[in-house]
């Protein structure tokens, strides 16, 4: 069962809330779901939605079709109705705008309702999303006991007012429509969490002991702060929010320095502002993780939407040659994974590990068992490296030369030492200097800890799907779902390579994972539009991946897309060398009316 | 290791400089309060201030241009029972990391920030810095600097500093008694120190200073902000007022933030995220 609920309506009439609600009220109910919301970069006004992709298997990205869309307001029909089939449900107000297309409707007076009850435009999402439980067979129950969660603070009489309302949708629903059982309640079921990239990065980060978290509000990044902050009671870390974003990164070096793991957030445009800072972390061996959440650039761009637009920035920031390692998780579980290991690393290392996320997976959820979450933070194992609080050495030397790059780091306090973390290049007892075989040394020595990461951390990519197949998807990150669901809709088996660990890249191990694909059809797929990763991957690996599937209209993939995209290039039967982009050269009505024919096509095929 | 004095490596500053008599005065101050450098943690600015890394050991960060405020605070939050000190000059302090500068004295953090405050860049050569008198001419300002000067001592008190004094680097034993007064007081303190660059600075000489500076008498109230305001405008007039301006008690940052009772770098793991969650389901 794959079933899509999505909801719009004007920013301010709390789409968010509501489809978060939906999300919850899906995942208590025994189900799996993601999350996708868009959103202009306003607090009033504009056009927000939020879809929430449900089934009884695990799901990973989001659904083409609207199996039911909400229209809190005109505009929304309007904008989602190429999303629609005859089959769809719309539930709308009939005294508000009229639908002549053939859908499954389901009327809901929502301006009378809003006058009856005297309420604001943003309480009636509380109506709609009870109205949505009715139609699908779920369990009000369910959704009342959110709304205690919700209110219970605010006190008894705003919760029996909600209260009131979801009976009001429910019954109305009901009356007027016939009940499926989409939602009804599973017979077991799991207790899971509805996560985002950004608060499964929030939650690692108290489990690796990270103990200073500094950012400046930057979207899609600024829901860490806010959640650590929140967080900072019981987890005991400092967050801050100071003034630029060159305070937060070089304040975090100071507290990574005096000993503490530290780390901070930001998007594109505060990632600028931190390169000089990761640079200094490179020479003066200070470990900081950082975490990129891209969006739409350049300059300020499209704030709220998505890309991957920021991969060779995050590779090549900061001046001067110094090693770094970029991460790249593809959901919610990898993001755990990696930002645990990320403060590994980054101890073990002394370098800047970056966390490259983008909006796609930083503000959608994703439901996972709780237990699995658990059983993660259980089984971590904080690793240091060699980073001590007392010293043996007689002589203390912070950057002492040896084979594997990485000296002894020894955190300030013991009595009787001292030393610099120095941004001017040094001598192995950190005092300045400029003598060219001293320069040499350390130089070598810092560029010595990628054959040590290569050999001990580095992970090669991970082969989904059919190792026989000849089609191969090459991706990293968050299009990791969209691409796995992508194979699902196929008939013909496909293979995918995804990618965590982008930089640096081991060629030796790479290739190894590529050798069996020799010869067959190769896609790279990115949320740019220059194909930063495959410029990437062919500088270090030498592989050229010519035919690519762009797409940068501030959009994630959709399966759909890259399944259709597939699928047409085979059937035409043309393998030649490509790069389709998503969206170019066509106006948007003629956009969705192609997509909406591939989609119908494809739907048609699968049944 | 047994060297556990102040002296590092022989300063390489011009002979004549006021880095010199600064230096004097940090060391002395960190000696009479009985400190030793595994005691002190000290972020160096770049500039030729900052070059004293080299030359006063500390536990100690030499980092970016303009950004040794930030690096002190995250020292401090992580550790604050150490005594932090900023060793940087006006370009630093004032020019580039202006912002940092305006927003520390904000938090009252508790560190000494000690400005070697010359009138001019030194390290790259002697153009003007944001502390000059208006019209002065220098390699980047030929035709003289538009701009008025950074008025620090009246922009630190106005901005929540709760301890703000001014020296002469041409005298040392002064220096040395406001900076230990400087650095034992709970909050945010700056020390401008008035330096002649013998090299760059033809204009603000020793000679120019032994003329303009005047100490601070007993009738001059620290506690009263008014007071401490009126003679931090005597600079318009290039009257400078030297001893300690203006002193408060305030909460520092660090006291302020309950995780922080104990240092932040000594305290147990505390890593379980099982209370997170059942916000989440």
């Amino acid at each position: 069962m794959h079933f899509n609920w999505k909801i719009g309506g004007e920013a301010g009439f709390g789409i968010m809330t509501s489809g978060l609600v939906f999300s919850k009220i899906a995942t208590r109910s025994g189900y799996h779901i993601f999350d996708y919301t868009e959103y202009p970069s306003l607090i009033r006004g504009g056009h927000n939605t939020y879809e929430v992709h449900v089934s009884d298997k695990l799901v990973v990205s989001p659904q083409w079709n609207i199996d039911l869309l909400v229209c809190l307001n005109k505009e929304t029909y309007e904008l989602h109705k190429y999303r629609l089939t005859k089959e769809s449900m719309v539930m709308y107000d009939p005294d508000v705008f009229e639908i002549s297309e053939i859908h499954d409707l389901i009327p809901m007076p929502f301006k009378t309702i809003q006058k009856e009850e005297k309420i604001q435009p943003n309480m009636l999402n509380t109506v709609a999303v009870a109205a949505s439980v009715a139609v699908l067979g779920g369990d009000l129950d369910i959704y009342k006991a959110i709304i205690h969660q919700q209110f219970d603070r605010k006190g008894k009489e705003i919760v029996d007012f909600n209260i009131k309302l979801a009976d009001l949708g429910h019954t109305h629903a009901t009356k007027h429509h016939n009940v499926t059982s989409i939602l009804t309640k599973q017979l077991e079921v799991t207790q899971q969490v509805v996560i985002t990239g950004n608060e499964s990065f929030s939650l690692a980060s108290v489990n690796a002991d990270c103990r200073y978290y500094a950012a400046y509000p930057m979207s899609p990044a600024s829901s860490i702060l806010s959640t650590l902050a929140v967080m900072q009671r019981t987890s005991k870390m400092v967050v801050r929010h100071p003034e630029d974003e060159i305070s937060v990164v070089n304040s975090a070096l100071g507290a990574s320095f005096a000993g503490v793991r530290s780390a901070v957030g930001t998007s594109g445009g505060g990632f600028a502002l931190m390169v000089e800072a990761l640079s200094y972390s490179g020479v003066a061996e200070i470990p900081l993780v950082v975490f990129l959440a891209m969006r739409s650039g350049p300059a300020t761009g499209m704030p709220t939407w998505t890309e991957q637009g920021d991969l060779l920035f995050a590779v090549n920031g900061g001046h001067g040659e110094f090693p770094k390692i970029v991460l790249t998780p593809g959901d919610p579980i990898e993001m755990f994974e990696l930002t645990q290991k990320a403060f590994d690393l980054a101890d073990i290392y002394q370098t800047p590990v970056i966390i490259a996320s983008d909006k796609f997976l930083s503000e959608s959820h994703t439901s996972v068992a709780t237990s699995t979450l658990k059983k993660m933070a259980t089984e971590h194992k904080i690793d240091r490296g060699k980073i001590v609080t007392t010293t043996k050495q007689k002589e203390y030397l912070r950057y002492k030369t040896e084979e594997d790059g990485i000296s002894e780091m020894l955190i300030p306090g013991q009595r009787g030492i001292f030393y610099q973390a120095n941004s001017y290049e040094h001598l192995e007892d950190s005092h300045t200097t400029e003598d060219g075989d001293e320069r040499i040394k350390q130089v070598t020595k810092r560029a010595a800890k990628q054959q040590t990461y290569f050999k001990n951390h580095f992970k090669p990519p991970q082969v989904f799907g059919n190792p026989e197949a000849e089609i191969v998807l090459v991706s990293y990150g968050s299009n990791k779902g969209s691409i796995l669901d992508a194979i699902n809709l196929l008939d013909i088996s496909v293979a995918y390579i995804h990618f965590t660990h982008v930089f640096p890249l081991d060629e030796e191990q790479i290739l190894k994972v590529f050798k069996p694909f020799e010869g067959k059809r190769l896609i790279l797929v990115e949320n740019n539009s220059q194909g930063q990763f495959g410029q990437l991957l062919r500088m270090h690996t030498g592989i050229n991946l010519e035919e690519k599937l762009l797409k940068f209209d501030g959009r994630p993939f959709w399966p759909e897309e890259i399944a259709s995209y597939i699928g047409n290039k085979e059937d035409a039967g043309d393998k030649n060398d490509d790069v389709r982009i998503i969206n170019e050269e066509v106006s948007p009505e003629e956009h969705h009316k192609q997509k909406k024919a591939l989609m119908d096509k494809l739907v048609r095929e699968m049944a | 290791m047994d060297n556990l004095g102040f002296d590092g490596y022989a300063p390489t500053w011009c002979p004549g400089c006021g880095d010199w008599g600064i230096r004097v005065g940090i060391k002395g101050a960190l000696e009479q309060l009985k400190l030793d450098p595994s005691q002190v943690f000290i972020s160096f600015d770049i500039g030729c201030s900052g070059n004293m890394n080299d030359f006063l050991n500390a536990y100690a960060m030499h980092g970016l241009h303009g950004r040794s405020i930030p690096s002190a605070i995250g020292m401090k939050v992580a550790n604050h029972t150490m005594d932090t000190i900023v060793i940087g000059g006006d370009g630093g302090i004032y020019g580039e990391g202006g912002n940092h500068f305006l927003h520390a004295c904000r938090g009252n953090h508790d560190m000494t920030v000690i400005v070697h405050d010359n009138m001019v860049y030194g390290l790259t050569t002697g153009q003007v810095a944001p502390t000059a008198k208006k019209g002065y001419k220098s390699k980047s300002t030929p035709n003289g600097i538009i701009e008025v000067p950074v008025n620090a001592l009246a922009l630190a008190i106005s901005q929540g500093a709760t301890f703000v004094a001014q020296g002469f680097a041409g005298d040392a034993r002064g220096l040395t008694e406001i900076l230990k007064g400087a650095i034992m007081h709970k909050g945010f303190s700056l020390v401008n120190i008035l330096q002649p660059c013998v090299t760059f600075n033809k204009v603000n000489t020793y000679q120019y200073y032994l003329q303009k500076v005047y100490k601070l008498d007993e009738k001059h109230d620290a506690t009263d902000m008014h007071a401490a305001m009126e003679r931090s405008m005597d600079i318009l007039e290039e009257k400078y007022p030297t001893g300690i301006l203006y002193q408060t008690e305030r909460t520092t940052y660090h006291e302020q933030i309950d995780q922080l009772a104990g240092p932040l770098v000594n305290r147990a793991p505390n890593t379980s995220i099982d209370a997170f969650l059942p916000h989440l389901v």
